[in-house]
């Protein structure tokens, strides 16, 4: 069985949910590792995680902001101190900003909570050559119905398009704010053959490609052909 | 003397029973094949079979409409409410369909709760013993 991690996972600094309750649910639904990425304009207080739990939940920061100059300034401020960065996509100025910038790890929902942003063919190829993983955020699936989860499958299902086209990275996360809301990964591969993506896509989205976006798989390839 | 006789009439009737039984039943090869799927809950309170049961309802309504949900001929059978396990009973080419309703549901009357497919058996026997031997 391949190992599956979940790399968008929102607790407590952020929501009530302490992380060791996030960890207890998610090692029992089978998962090798899960990434608390909470909002950095919202944390009221660092999150301190036991040593114990330290080889399974890993750390990251999920940028919100609404202007580019702010993205780049905290996408400088945040890198290289912690493991795993992502940004809060949605608009199309931030996805742009984010995917063409090779320091990013993860572009979360990209067509945003509801459904409302887009991404283009050029915005993916960028994707591809930085090596910054687009996110399927199941949670939008999960809480929304009629014509907003029709809207929400359809554009991921073009954004599916463009990622096969192109080979960008793909990983499908929960973006889990309480316990209630972290599925099992079987349950995200079902989830993901909504919007028409295949078994073993999804599986190698939830177990091959976040662990190759924990070690920077994509990144050290860059850094090689610069060098 | 009399109990012997009594005894001989009910197994009579039991025989007759059992014909008729079988007489009435559906022959094997035109029953449709299902899959049982033992299911967890974890929630915010406890879950009642009923409330449930519209949930689940409602979710494969919302996701694959009226000819989808009539497709997956979707049944509780069973869910205990203090160990938070279920069976479901729904057509065996619907399982993957099943599953990803039962993913979408996220609350039952405000109760936050999550689901998960834990096991799929054949027959409603092989999900009892998978839920004695879980819990």
């Amino acid at each position: 069985m391949p190992n599956f991690f979940d790399l968008n996972v929102h607790a407590y600094p952020e929501t009530d949910v302490p992380v060791e309750d996030m960890y207890r649910i998610a090692k029992r639904y089978g998962y090798t590792g899960i990434a608390i990425t909470n909002h950095d304009d919202t944390e009221k207080g660092k999150e301190i995680l036991p040593p114990s739990i330290s080889t399974f939940v890993f750390r990251g920061v999920e940028i919100r902001t609404k202007s580019v100059s702010e993205l780049k300034r905290k996408i400088k401020l945040h890198y290289g101190e912690v493991p795993l960065l992502a940004v809060h996509g949605g608009s199309e100025v931030i996805n742009e900003a984010a995917l063409k910038d090779s320091r990013v790890d993860i572009l979360a929902h990209p067509c945003g909570e509801k459904g409302e942003g887009e991404l283009s063919h050029v915005l993916v190829r960028y994707a591809a050559k930085n090596g910054v993983a687009i996110d399927f955020n199941l949670n939008a699936i999960i809480h929304s119905r009629r014509s907003d989860r029709a809207r929400i499958l359809w554009k991921m299902r073009e954004n599916l398009k463009l990622v096969r086209k192109y080979k960008a990275p793909a990983i499908i996360s929960s973006n889990a704010r309480f316990i209630y809301d972290l599925r099992a990964p079987r349950e995200m591969i079902a989830l993901a053959s909504l919007f028409g993506m295949k078994k073993d896509e999804a599986i190698h989205a939830l177990s091959a490609i976040p662990e190759g976006v924990l070690e920077h798989k994509w990144k050290k390839k860059t850094e090689v052909e610069i060098i | 003397m009399k109990n012997a006789k009594c005894k001989v009439q009910k197994s009579k009737y039991q025989f007759v029973f059992y014909i008729l039984h079988f007489a009435l039943l559906l022959p094997p090869s035109l029953r449709e094949r299902k899959r049982y799927l033992v299911f967890e809950v974890i929630s915010e309170r406890e879950i009642d079979k009923r409330e449930l049961l519209e949930e689940i309802r409602d979710s494969i309504y919302s996701l694959y409409g009226d000819v989808g949900a009539s497709e997956s001929r979707i049944w509780l059978i069973d869910y205990d409410k203090k160990k938070d396990v279920g069976i479901l009973r729904c057509a065996h080419n619907k399982v993957e369909e099943v599953r990803a309703a039962l993913a979408c549901i996220h609350s039952v009357n405000e109760a936050r709760i999550g689901m998960r497919v834990i096991k799929i058996a054949g027959t409603i026997k092989g999900a009892t013993r998978l839920i004695e031997k879980s819990v």
